[in-house]
């Protein structure tokens, strides 16, 4: 008796998940941290519209490549700069090139008392800022404009004590919001998410003062393959006027 | 190129490390070896903590104490004009709390493997417990003190998340050997990541190699 | 005069003991606590030596209060004259004889009595020695040496020697004679040896269930049941006939002895059966070994 319910259980297991699948389509798509906010809303337009799944996995841009080129089973990887991206088209693992979706763009952020913002960054040294969060150059291309534009400031030398570096833009976003650092470079996306939307004060950074930060996405050769229409259809739409919008909210430039 | 200064981060933060906790752990291992009560086994509880609690937590923990908009945090600023995140003063607290666990516990275990005839005999003699302790009871559990040691150096060696959490990679005074292998693999530059990695393991299968050489000999003095 | 009187509730395997004892010994005296397992007496040792803690009581060693639970007095083992030999020895692996008997004694102190006891104990040929490398009946010599050094107040010997084989035992026995002798320590054994009891002290404790059943010289308390002159109990062993007159080989303690007897007597007994043997008559022989 009981092995019979344990065998009628078990087959349908078996048989249910691959009939549901045959109806709806079921996409993975990894996403680069600061990204997330503003995925949140490109997945709820495009599941409106189409009738598939998202699913996401978000990560650091760099965990989620190694993942990728290790065989971790994503159809599309939306990236918060072009290394990786391109990383992963030269290992093999892309359908296509990598192409750029939007820019990001850099604030400056300080979510402490009596700081007063100003778009001539020589405040920086006043002795009250004892340290300025930055993602780290190394890996980050926030990190990379932040330095550069320090350096066109000729501000690197006499800050370089106060810097302190975020492993990513999460990371050092993170500094900044928690009170440790006193003031820090970040993505305008952050300052603008529905978290961190309120909290402290930010001002936006010309554009022309560092080196663009560009992000590109691609798809994935097992998108390709796996789920040929649904992985194309929605790395398509991450180009169209409706995803420039949603970027354009979420404080990315194009 | 490597750079070498965080392989000398890391050393000098398991070195301090381990000092500190050793001159730390043997007072909370002999107090723990004593009479039992309910306040010795929350203590035992607390100290076993960090063993349970991923290093992350613990480094996240510590990063909302040491904020400056937390009350620990602001205390330390307004009348000590320190902060300890992105320090190596933090770091050395978080390694501390991190490794508590692996100085204590060996101590503790040496000190309740002694027969507490020992103890008795040298009160007997006149000796009061910190004479005992000195005299007695440290001394016939050198192999427990050793492993006490080599753990913890071994342990704060390979410290990443703690570091991660409240470190700030500040070259030369935070970004330690495992951290800086984390970056070199993110960076995609494997070649690094491999020096890097090679060097932290010839030194964690050096420290183990004398640990066991060392032990050998001490075995050669058994506890009756 | 050590006075003591104290109550303690003692938890064992078989449940809860009041230990209710009240007793003065004489100072220099040597004195036995005997008794079955459990009846109490390596705790009553304990605290006298203050390793254990009495519910209620006194105890007062030549005048000094060392207990008193009505004044709220505890003196810590410490700053108690004691010296204590446990039943494992307790010697410090990490020193040798020499460092193990200098333990108890402060810089000041003059080291005559060392040199003195390493001489009654025997062991000046290895002062040097650690203790690892030592018998069993070397280190008990230690221990007690050590326990000596400070010349304490009060000896407490917690059945030394039941780890010792029997040889060795009696030649321990006399040393621990002559040391008492030497220093007139007021020394209190636990000892399940009768042999041992005998030979080294004046006066026995007999301590059952807590409470003091006798206390008395060993010869009283050890006196078998059958007091008439030339009798005692042994175990019978084995008959050898040979017509009416026979020979009996009878186990007494640990001797076994062989005797004449009558094989009408000796006849219906098993080996194993416990009898009493009488010697009436003619005197028997003594003679110093």
């Amino acid at each position: 008796m009981k092995i019979g319910v344990f065998v009628l259980g078990f087959s349908f297991l078996l048989f249910h998940p691959a009939g549901s699948n045959a109806q709806q389509k079921k996409i993975t798509v990894a996403v680069a941290a600061n990204m997330q906010y503003a995925f949140a809303e490109l997945k709820n337009e495009f599941e409106k519209n189409n009738d598939v799944k998202v699913n996401v996995v978000v990560g650091a841009s760099g965990n989620l490549t190694r993942q990728i080129v290790q065989g971790a089973p994503f159809d599309v990887f939306i990236s918060a700069d072009t290394k990786y991206p391109g990383n992963i088209y030269e290992q093999g693992f892309a359908a296509e090139k990598p192409k750029v979706y939007a820019r990001g763009a850099l604030v400056l952020w300080t979510t402490k008392e009596g700081i007063q913002l100003n778009s001539d960054l020589h405040f920086l040294l006043s002795p009250k800022i004892r340290s300025i969060a930055i993602a780290n150059p190394k890996i980050a291309p926030y990190g990379t404009a932040a330095v550069a534009l320090l350096e066109k400031n000729s501000l690197v030398e006499d800050l370089k004590n106060k810097l302190v570096y975020g492993e990513s833009i999460s990371q050092t976003s993170q500094f900044i919001a928690s009170g440790n650092a006193d003031i820090g470079f970040t993505a305008k996306a952050v300052v603008l998410s529905t978290q961190m939307k309120n909290k402290g004060k930010w001002i936006e950074l010309n554009a022309q003062d560092y080196p663009p930060i560009l992000q590109a996405a691609v798809l994935l050769k097992h998108g390709l393959q796996k789920h040929t229409v649904a992985a194309q259809k929605f790395y398509e739409f991450l180009f169209s006027e409706k995803a420039k919008d949603i970027y354009k909210k979420y404080g990315y430039i194009n | 190129m490597i750079e070498t200064a965080p392989i000398f981060l890391t050393l000098e933060l398991a070195f301090l490390t381990t000092i500190i906790l050793f001159f730390l752990a043997i007072p909370v291992a002999n107090w723990l070896s004593h009479k039992k009560s309910i306040l010795k086994t929350i203590a035992e509880v607390v100290v076993s903590l960090p063993l349970v609690l991923p290093p992350t937590v613990i480094g996240f923990y510590l990063l909302l104490a040491f904020s400056p908009a937390n009350s620990f945090g602001k205390f330390l600023e307004h009348y000590f004009d320190i902060r300890l995140a992105f320090s190596f003063g933090g770091l050395l607290i978080g390694s501390v709390i991190y490794s508590l666990p692996f100085m204590v516990h060996p101590i503790l275990s040496g000190l309740n493997s002694l027969p507490s005839s020992l103890e008795e005999a040298s009160y007997s003699l006149g000796k009061t417990k910190m004479q005992t302790l000195f005299k007695v009871l440290l001394p016939n559990i050198k192999p427990s003190l050793l492993t006490g040691i080599v753990l913890t150096f071994a342990h704060t060696i390979g410290e990443f998340g703690v570091v991660l959490m409240i470190g700030g990679n500040i070259p030369g005074k935070t970004n330690v050997a495992s951290i800086a292998v984390y970056d070199e693999v993110e960076a995609l530059n494997y070649h690094n990541a491999n020096v890097y990695a090679a060097v932290l393991v010839a030194i964690s299968v050096t420290i183990l190699f004398l640990l066991y050489f060392s032990n050998r000999k001490l075995q050669e003095v058994k506890i009756l | 005069m050590t006075h003591l009187s104290l109550q303690k509730k003692l938890h064992s395997a078989d449940g809860q003991l009041l230990l209710d004892v009240n007793c003065d010994i004489e100072e220099g005296s040597f004195i036995s606590l005997y008794g079955p397992s459990g009846a109490g007496k390596t705790s009553l040792l304990r605290m006298l030596a203050g390793f254990m803690q009495p519910d209620e009581g006194l105890i007062k060693v030549n005048n000094e209060v060392w207990f008193d639970s009505e004044n709220k007095i505890n003196i810590v083992p410490q700053k108690r004259m004691i010296g204590f030999v446990f039943q494992d020895y307790a010697l410090f692996p990490n020193m040798n004889v020499e460092e193990n008997i200098l333990f108890g004694l402060s810089k000041a102190h003059p080291k005559k009595i060392v040199e003195e006891l390493l001489e009654l104990t025997e062991l000046s040929g290895l002062r040097e020695k650690k203790i690892q490398v030592l018998s069993g009946g070397q280190q008990q010599r230690v221990a007690l040496a050590r326990a000596l050094a400070r010349k304490p107040k009060l000896l407490l010997l917690d059945e030394p020697l039941s780890a010792i084989d029997n040889e060795l035992r009696s030649n321990l026995q006399r040393t621990l004679l002559s040391i008492h002798s030497h220093y007139k320590v007021t020394s209190i054994i636990v000892s399940h040896d009768i042999n041992e009891i005998m030979k080294l002290t004046s006066k026995t404790i007999h301590l059952r269930n807590g409470k003091i059943e006798q206390l008395a010289a060993p010869v009283e308390i050890f006196t078998n049941e059958f007091q008439d002159e030339g009798m005692l109990k042994a175990l019978f062993l084995s008959l050898e006939k040979s017509g009416n007159q026979s020979h009996a080989l009878i186990l007494v303690g640990d001797q076994v002895l062989k005797i004449a007897c009558s094989t009408e007597d000796a006849n219906d007994l098993q080996k194993g059966d416990e009898i009493v043997v009488s010697f009436k008559g003619a005197p028997a022989f003594l003679r110093k070994l």
